[in-house]
């Protein structure tokens, strides 16, 4: 048996899976300052019924990091910078002390200028000066030499400061995105660390032996262990929660546009061809932008709670929260109330939520069902503009290649599914106005939990192999080596190179990979020419374990559980 | 803040040949420097994806022989697009300037087209001219063309246009592909002093492109008030260019942006594609955005050796002088007396495609008429390298063509079709945005788009 348990930041959803079936779920309110609280409150009602020797496995999907960020409970980091020729750092974004050192290595991952020793003394002295103890460290292009970071990480070490190196966090291209990841990773981890350690005691008080994980921003799944290597991974998996549990609550394997209505928000992401699109830029957190790699989400400023006022000769959303929709007591008419009159949702007072959508209907000389409808088709426009809004973004991605160019992508989704709690009547408006199949599954309430319940790990190496230079790094883990800069070095020995890295990072990460099932994802070879001779080969090769979920709950035709 | 538009489309798999210049590797390092700077998350930039030009895009600018297919891949549509995605962008308002950073290049390709010559087939600059005067009705257009080899394909295309000045500095043309580009090629008759160009000696450094952009450039734009300044964005001015002997460094290059201020740039050469591309690059993408480029340095970058000697600097001033004085008299030069020997102007011209190695005679007569700018007829015969031969005969209609030219230039493709004497025959209608291609090589057959 599977447990997924979402704390969200309004509820906390839990579920109990056995194969394809909901045992039991569980929502109630997160109680904010009680993360953990609301977590194994969870867990002990989805779990009261069984046996806790059954379960096989948890995954979890906490809104803890992100919270940390964003209410700024950390302690202050150093920013110790290797910029190299480019852009100001003055420009650059960062409101942290930032400190810049000497030193450059190039696009390559040759060194173009030394690091300067006596400066990084000073440096080190001027950050403990300022009271820190943890400092980021990042260098330009450490993704494709990691020797840089990797000393002045020594001599910072030495002198006591905690730190963390930009290549451990990400090799890919991007050194602002990296640098503002890895401080908010060195930022973060001690509070990760504290909730992994308390989680694994309150699991074993349970006597739960069964391994836990935790949901990444990009639908994987992380040890709870060895999350506490890469904390800020776990940011923004709500929506990678909600999109993985739409994916198992809705047709196998084709293009579905997921919505996930809440109080104020609705947040929508795209599974295409089955599997969900991921964003081009990192997450914004803080804004600033990172290398966390996050599902493509949208949010679009309209929910149950929105208020409804008249406005003219017709009524108009205002965009913000109220209160409580009218049938909980609240001051202003919701869209929540309009589902509730026209029958698409029954929680709440029918007869209180009439009460109010009359105060829009009078001024409009309209009756009550057509002042209703009207809200329901205000809030499917507004929905629907932000659906089509990003599929075209979509197909504005750039693209590099003249492959690319010729083979555009053009499509628009065949199914919408609508979860969260005023799902169903606004499912089936949006569905009509963009003409495809309304999916509206049961347990979509709490389809985070089952999206944390199916998700899987995920593996991927990308590599760059530059035989010119006889190096390789490997973009995920800041992994570097040698290879032979013989010109005997084939394609196939990138793909073997990149299937080793792969094998080597599934035995770090205590994930068993089935060898014949990782697939190359992404390959391309460039000659590298001087004069008119070759001398090297620079090789990009992605290598991957299957995208799939564990299970999937979707049956068709119907609600039948 | 209106934003810096960047359309970059450095197709990855696209390439002369595998060991040519213009091969995949080229602008690799730039797009490794350009992703890891995150130029494209800063506020300033936005990135656009270029889309394929069309069959008629192309055709409004060039006579391909046979047709806009048999001379363009999809990387050349796609580079040419990039720029009217860019062009596009300026004219919505939506940036306040643009790069369109593409490969293939395209300045060398002229108004007739039979191959590729310095690695151009068709010309991303004038075709997204043309297009943002036919599509906006953008009338009076600067190209300041700072690559290190002369933009003759686009002094070609605009040669009889006194609406488009066309500058070019390049290294001296008696030492550097294409041997052209002296300071007497100053314009058609009707366009005196609209062309522009500046040969420097070899050797030339920062110090050099800016006398002449100070002295030279920059006044003439200010008294010339084009509506739109483009810039032909070539790199190879950069002191480690294989290709040339210049001594340009990536911060000349981004200031030389800077007090230019482009509304558009496209990237045309550049061949020392990881000791000057990347630099460059970002340089002029930070000058363009308004960003403080002086931390962009070449690793091996040193002043002390990039010293132009006082003979250089005296020469330079020299050109400068007499093309000021070209530009002075711009106006005097009486169209009348030209017009009074003959209705028409003509020129004899030999072209060398030295990458598909055509040998090209063209005979291009202009109309000097006081209505419009004149139409133009070109007889053109190719000698191909394996003895394969074409003689084709194009006449262009200008955008504001008068009724007469537009009368007489219909009259000279009729009579074209009619001789049987070309094999191919083509009517370029800018007037009314048609182009006509008509085939005599097997069974006979019009084309029109
Ligand atoms: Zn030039
Ligand atoms: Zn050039
Ligand atoms: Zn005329």
């Amino acid at each position: 048996m599977y447990i997924g348990i979402d704390v969200g930041g309004t509820f906390t959803d839990a579920v109990l899976i056995d194969k394809d079936r909901v045992i039991s779920k569980t929502k109630f309110p997160t109680v904010h300052d009680n993360l953990l609280l609301s977590l194994l409150e969870a867990l002990d009602r989805v779990t009261d019924q069984v046996d806790n020797s059954l379960i096989e496995r948890v995954v979890i999907s906490t809104t803890l990091i992100t919270n940390l960020i964003v209410q700024n409970k950390y302690e202050p980091v150093a920013l110790v910078l290797e910029p190299g020729p480019g852009l100001n750092p003055r420009d650059y974004p960062f409101k942290e002390d930032t400190f810049i050192i000497d030193g450059a290595i190039d696009y390559r991952g040759r060194q173009i200028i030394p690091l300067d020793k006596r400066q990084l003394d000073l440096t080190i002295s001027e950050i403990k000066k300022k009271g820190y103890r943890k400092a980021a460290i990042v260098g330009k292009f450490s993704g494709r030499n990691n020797a840089h970071e990797i000393e002045v990480g020594n001599i910072f070490n030495r002198a006591g400061i905690i730190t963390e190196l930009g290549h451990k966090v990400s090799g890919r291209l991007n050194f602002l995105r990296r640098a503002a990841t890895t401080m908010l990773t060195v930022a973060t981890r001690d509070e990760h660390v504290k909730f992994v350690d308390t989680v694994n005691k309150a699991f074993r008080d349970r006597q739960i032996t069964a391994p836990i994980f935790i949901l990444k921003a990009d639908g994987g799944t992380l040890s709870l262990e060895d999350s506490k290597k890469a904390p800020v991974e776990t940011v923004f998996s709500g929506p990678a929660a909600s999109t993985l549990g739409a994916m198992a609550l809705s047709p196998e394997g084709e293009d579905t546009v997921v919505m996930d209505i809440g109080g104020t928000t609705t947040d929508l992401a795209l599974i295409l061809s089955g599997k969900p699109v991921l964003a081009s830029k990192g997450a914004t957190v803080k804004g600033y932008y990172t290398s966390i790699t996050s599902y493509a989400v949208r949010s679009v400023p309209v929910g149950g709670d929105t208020a409804v006022a008249v406005k003219g000769n017709d009524i108009d959303l205002l965009y913000e929260r109220k209160g409580p929709a009218y049938c909980f007591g609240g001051p202003y008419p919701t869209p929540t109330d309009a589902l509730l009159v026209l029958g698409y949702y029954s929680h709440g007072n029918v007869e209180a939520a009439k009460e109010g959508l009359v105060k829009l209907a009078e001024p409009l000389g309209c009756d009550v069902k057509t002042v209703a409808q009207k809200i329901l088709d205000k809030f499917s426009q507004s929905i629907t503009g932000a659906i089509e809004d990003m599929f075209l973004s979509w197909e504005q991605e750039p693209a590099y290649r003249v492959w690319e160019l010729l083979h555009p992508t053009q499509i628009r989704p065949q199914n919408i599914i609508g979860v969260g709690g005023a799902a169903p009547g606004i499912t089936q408006a949006v569905a009509r106005l963009i003409n495809c199949t309304p999916v509206i599954p049961e347990h979509a309430e709490v389809a985070n939990a089952i999206g944390a319940a199916v998700a899987q790990p995920t593996l991927k190496a990308t590599l760059r192999i530059d035989t010119g230079e006889g190096l390789y790094t490997v973009e995920e883990n800041g992994n570097q080596g040698s290879v032979s800069k013989f010109s005997s070095f084939r394609e196939e020995d990138a793909v073997r190179l990149a299937k080793e890295q792969l094998l080597k990072m599934a035995d770090d990460l205590h994930v068993p990979v089935d060898t014949g099932s990782v697939e190359v994802t992404h390959s391309e070879v460039f000659n590298v020419i001087r004069g008119f001779t070759t001398t090297g080969r620079i090789y990009h090769v992605t290598v991957q374990t299957p995208r799939k979920i564990l299970t999937r709950l979707y049956k068709q035709g119907g609600q039948d559980a | 803040m209106k934003k810096t538009g960047l359309v970059f489309f450095p197709a990855f798999d696209w390439a002369i040949s595998p060991t040519h210049p213009e091969r995949e590797e080229r602008l690799l390092y730039t797009r490794d420097q350009i992703f890891e700077e995150g130029l494209m998350d800063l506020p300033q930039i936005t990135e656009y994806k270029p889309r394929l030009a069309t069959k008629k895009d192309v055709a409004r600018t060039h006579f391909c022989v046979p047709n806009v297919a048999g001379q363009t891949t999809e990387a050349h549509l796609i580079a040419a697009g990039g720029a009217l995605v860019i062009a596009d962008a300026l004219m919505k308002g939506e940036i306040h300037n643009g790069f369109a950073m593409v490969r293939p290049p395209g300045h060398h390709a002229m108004r007739v087209v039979h191959g590729n010559r310095g690695f151009c087939n068709i010309n991303n600059e004038a075709i997204m001219v043309d297009y943002l005067r036919h599509k906006y009705g953008i009338k009076k257009v600067a190209i300041i063309d700072t690559d290190v080899h002369h933009g003759d394909g686009t002094q070609d295309i605009f040669y009889h246009d006194p609406d488009v000045l066309f500058i070019s500095f390049h290294q001296d043309g008696r030492t550097l592909y294409p041997g052209s580009g002296f300071t007497n090629e100053a314009g058609g008759p009707a366009a005196y002093g609209t062309t522009l160009n500046v040969p420097l000696p070899p050797g030339t450094t920062d110090e050099g492109i800016h006398y002449v952009l100070d002295n030279l450039i920059l006044p003439v734009l200010n008294e010339f008030q084009p509506e739109i300044i483009i810039n032909s964005a070539g790199q190879d001015n950069h002191y480690t260019d294989p290709l040339a002997n210049m001594k340009v460094s990536a911060q000349g290059y981004a200031q030389l942006n800077q007090k230019l201020a482009p509304d558009i740039a496209v990237l045309e050469g550049g061949y020392a594609i990881e000791t000057a591309l990347p630099y460059v690059n970002t340089g002029i993408i930070l000058a363009m955005a308004g960003l403080d480029y002086s931390h962009v340095i070449e690793p091996d970058y040193n002043k002390n050796q990039l010293v132009q000697s006082p003979e250089k600097t005296e020469r330079i001033k020299e050109t400068v002088e007499e093309l000021l004085a070209v530009w002075k008299q711009r106006n005097k030069i009486e169209l009348g007396v030209l017009a009074h020997k003959s209705d028409f102007y003509q020129r004899q011209k030999t072209i060398f495609y030295d990458t598909d190695y055509i040998h090209e005679n063209q005979v291009e007569k202009v109309r000097l008429c006081y209505d419009c700018a004149g139409y133009i007829t070109i007889m053109s015969q190719a000698f191909h390298h394996n003895d394969r031969r074409s003689k084709v005969f194009c006449v262009a209609i200008p955008f504001n063509a008068c009724q007469r030219c537009y009368n007489d230039a219909h009259n000279d493709y009729m009579n074209a079709v009619r001789s049987e004497a070309y094999d191919y025959v083509y009517l370029q209608n800018k007037a009314e945005d048609v182009y006509r291609i008509f085939t005599n090589v097997g069974t006979k057959k019009l084309e029109e788009f």
